[in-house]
């Protein structure tokens, strides 16, 4: 996999706007369409927004990591925390009702990711969510 | 993200600008629950907003739902862009009255 772009982020939700910056302009080197752009910084948010509010619990001290890898026909997005470890349940889509609060976060993420999964991370620690999109085609 | 309040014929509107996320959602749900617990339906103007997550979405459906327990409307005006599929997404495109600007509200 080629690695593109690495970035560091506190825990915090006041990081999230310039989250949403970095990988939009990631995903306009990659030639991405508004709608595309759109979709998979809305899904990298939520992905942020759950590790922030479920993860960490709200600790600002806490760090998130981003990497963005080019690989054959897809980007590949890995979020990584370092916090303690999940279970692979935990972002398995669940059936929703339409105005039922809660998980609205990870429908997103699997309605316009390719690919959802937690890998192991290389040191053990925390989580690693890697989320998949086809490259733009032409 | 900034919001303007304003009244607009029986309406209090909520223009919001700028993107709406788990930072600054609070402050649109207690600007909205503020509106409606006054006995106002409303106008939620999307029309300079570029970019709404799933705790924005949260916010308007709990401020949907209280509308309706008290017989008032949440309205959408221009959503357009992000924020427009976003709502598609979640399929509350269907749900929610949409509308591309102010012209058709009536008294």
């Amino acid at each position: 996999m080629k690695l593109l772009r690495t970035e560091e982020f506190k825990a915090s939700t006041a990081q999230l706007c310039q989250i949403r910056a970095e990988v939009r302009q990631a995903c306009q080197l990659m030639h991405y369409d508004d709608a595309d752009i759109n979709v998979i910084t809305l899904a990298i948010d939520e992905a942020c927004t759950n590790i922030i509010r479920y993860a960490y619990n709200g600790d600002e001290s806490g760090k998130l990591v981003i990497k963005i890898f080019q690989h054959e026909e897809q980007a590949v997005f890995h979020v990584q925390d370092f916090a303690k470890c999940i279970e692979k349940s935990c972002i398995e889509l669940r059936k929703k009702k339409l105005l039922q609060p809660g998980g609205l976060g990870l429908q997103l993420i699997h309605q316009v990711m390719d690919s959802v999964q937690l890998i192991p991370p290389p040191d053990g620690v925390g989580n690693i969510l890697e989320l998949k999109k086809r490259l733009p085609t032409g | 993200m900034t919001y303007q309040q304003t009244t607009h014929l029986k309406y209090q509107q909520l223009h919001l600008t700028g993107e709406v996320d788990l930072h600054n959602s609070p402050i649109v749900r207690k600007q909205l629950l503020n509106i409606l617990n006054e006995g106002s339906s409303v106008l939620v103007d999307f029309s300079a907003l570029s970019y709404i997550d799933s705790s924005g979405i949260a916010t308007l459906v709990e401020a949907f739902n209280l509308a309706k327990t008290k017989a008032l409307t949440l309205t959408i005006v221009g959503a357009t862009g992000g924020p427009l599929q976003v709502l598609e997404l979640t399929n509350l495109n269907k749900v929610f009255t949409l509308i591309e600007s102010l012209e058709g509200i009536k008294e």
